[in-house]
């Protein structure tokens, strides 16, 4: 009994104890969500004002600051990539998993991995030449193939660990009865991993839309995407606290929602499948 | 459980032949259908990447066009690693960086998992929540965090030290690498504890019964039992943390850029610098090629881990 007792407010304990652990971990977001409904004198007074009469003036002026092109740039950007990468990526998985032998298909899929894990550094010096060369520099095209080129590798491994998993019979059949490789790819395999493979494209989204890198290095006036109108504000740092934090708050709401959707997807489509 | 698996390995002979045929004759013709997707990716990193090597070995300034594009070999190589006194600071920084980073989010996802392993209310809602720092755009949050957390006037965390006495730090110009380490751990803490999670999920319940009957507490039901049990996730979660950690770019660009002086340079920012702040195209071209050789070697070790489940279950 009493063993019983202690064992049951150890358990409220360490409940209490993971409740509190995670709202520290999130605190931030919550912290710079609140600071955007303030004014910016109530968001830079110290100590922090918990109870403020809320205003909607800082989101208004995030909108106003040119902020639609921005959102242009970003949603074109990260749609159209994925796509691309989709229709690019879900054959060269099939072929890895129903065509080729174990060794050619294990050969692509270092080929793939080390593509993804070619630091970016790496090839922008050569990139950048190039598309200054071919007068293509602050172009939105430029940065939907370069985000093609960062998110098909995730697509491939991503299909190709949900691919593995379907039930060879039913891909028997559809061979059986005389389906062509792209019937095959339309009507069954890509039904039947849709799931895993929505998944993917939401993944691949929130990397093109969180993307830094090559928004600041290959965009000028032209593409920049969200994250570069946040990074203007590093030269005034401090004096706009409040409409920094409201126009985080907008841009972090895609990803935020996107990955929370396909959180059971995540560790699989993160590790390829490494890890189930 | 053993005789299920036998059964799976060896079919009746009408189900071998169903099963072999097809696929015998799919596998092996002509395909072709991987390399739309091959020769994308060749075409954006291999050429580039073969590029860089050519730039490596060539000495080529953009800003100084009369010098034009001369064959050095090596040299470049050279004076990377032995002539240029910051490769090897900046070097120290990039390890500081990775293994800092990977280091915290181990032990606060370690943390994490096994708390929301538990049967607890809103569980499931809770994991969602703590996965949002992994999922916020990097650079605005770091941004954020310097401005309105770690900020020496305004910021939360100095008011909160002085509550118990410390005095406001300038966080950023006294510890920058130590704030932007604890900037990423932050963000890679949840995929650490969504990895640690999925493998908590394979530990057979026997076992933890089998370790509490035997009068072992949570600590050493930890140590000995489950920690031994989760050897691949933490392999998983330490090479995928250290290829991405590795790429840290938006969160130095947007807190320190680099500095104050070289102490938040890493390896591929001082790539950026090299090529699009001096624009030695030859050097920054050296550089890229060093850090591609320390990425491969990571990633051979991954697809090692990977190929191992298909080898697993193909036979």
């Amino acid at each position: 009994m009493g063993m019983q007792a202690t064992h049951r407010w150890s358990n409220i304990g360490w409940t209490v104890l993971t409740y509190i652990l995670v709202f520290l971990l999130v605190f931030p977001v919550l912290w710079m969500i609140v600071t955007g409904f303030k004014t910016e004198i109530a968001a830079i007074a110290i100590p922090p004002t918990l109870f403020f009469q809320p205003t909607l003036d800082q989101f208004a002026l995030a909108f106003s600051g040119g902020f639609s092109a921005y959102l242009f740039n970003s949603v074109v950007a990260s749609l159209v990539s994925t796509a691309v990468a989709m229709v690019l990526g879900i054959p060269a998985a099939y072929a890895m998993v129903f065509q080729m032998r174990n060794k050619s298909s294990n050969d692509m899929l270092f080929f793939v991995l080390s593509t993804r894990f070619m630091p970016f550094a790496a090839i922008l010096v050569p990139l950048y030449v190039i598309i200054t060369r071919l007068n293509l520099l602050d172009n939105l095209f430029v940065l939907i193939a370069v985000y093609t080129a960062m998110n098909l590798p995730l697509i491939i491994w991503m299909a190709r660990s949900y691919f593995l998993d379907l039930p060879m019979e039913v891909l028997e059949g559809a061979w059986l009865d005389g389906c062509s490789t792209l019937q095959t790819i339309v009507r069954i395999v890509v039904p039947m991993a849709a799931p895993g493979l929505a998944a993917a494209a939401l993944l691949a989204i929130i990397f093109a839309w969180n993307d830094f890198f090559f928004a600041v290095t290959l965009t000028y006036t032209n593409s920049p995407t969200l994250p570069i109108m946040v990074a203007a504000f590093t030269s005034n740092e401090g004096l706009f606290l409040a409409k920094v934090s409201a126009l985080a708050t907008l841009i972090i709401l895609v990803p935020v929602a996107l990955g929370i959707y396909a959180q059971k997807h995540l560790v699989q489509g993160l590790t390829g499948g490494a890890l189930k | 459980m053993s005789q299920a698996n036998q059964a799976l390995q060896t079919p009746t002979l009408p189900d071998m032949q169903k099963r072999a045929a097809p696929v015998v004759s799919r596998r092996g013709g002509r395909m072709w259908l991987h390399l739309p997707a091959l020769v994308f990716m060749i075409a954006l990193t291999q050429i580039p990447f073969l590029l860089a090597v050519w730039f490596s070995l060539h000495s080529w300034n953009l800003l100084v066009p009369s010098e034009g594009f001369p064959f050095v070999g090596l040299a470049n190589y050279g004076t990377a690693l032995f002539g240029d006194p910051n490769f090897w600071p900046i070097m120290g920084n990039t390890l500081e960086l990775v293994a800092g980073s990977i280091i915290l989010a181990l032990i606060a996802g370690t943390v994490l998992a096994l708390l929301l392993n538990r049967r607890i209310w809103g569980r499931s809602v809770l994991r969602g929540i703590a996965t949002v720092p992994f999922l916020v755009t990097p650079s605005v949050m770091a941004l954020i965090w310097k401005n309105l957390f770690l900020s020496p006037s305004a910021g939360i965390v100095n008011w909160l030290l002085g509550f118990i006495g410390i005095p406001a730090v300038a966080w950023f110009s006294s510890f920058p690498l130590q704030s932007i380490i604890f900037i990423v751990a932050w963000e890679w803490t949840p995929f650490v504890m969504l990895v640690i999670l999925a493998g908590l999920q394979s530990v057979p319940g026997e076992v933890l019964e089998a370790a509490k009957v035997d009068g072992a507490n949570a600590l050493t039901t930890f140590t000995r039992v489950v920690f031994p049990l989760l050897r691949k996730p933490y392999e998983i979660a330490i090479l995928f943390g250290t290829i991405f950690i590795f790429q840290t770019f938006g969160e130095i660009y947007v807190t320190t850029s680099g500095g104050p002086g070289l102490s938040t340079n890493t390896l591929p920012y001082y790539t950026y610098r090299t090529a699009l702040s001096s624009f030695q195209i030859g050097q920054a071209a050296t550089l890229g090629v060093l850090g591609v050789i320390v990425a491969i070697l990571a990633a051979r070790g991954m697809v090692n881990l990977m190929t191992e489940r298909v080898a697993a279950e193909r036979g």
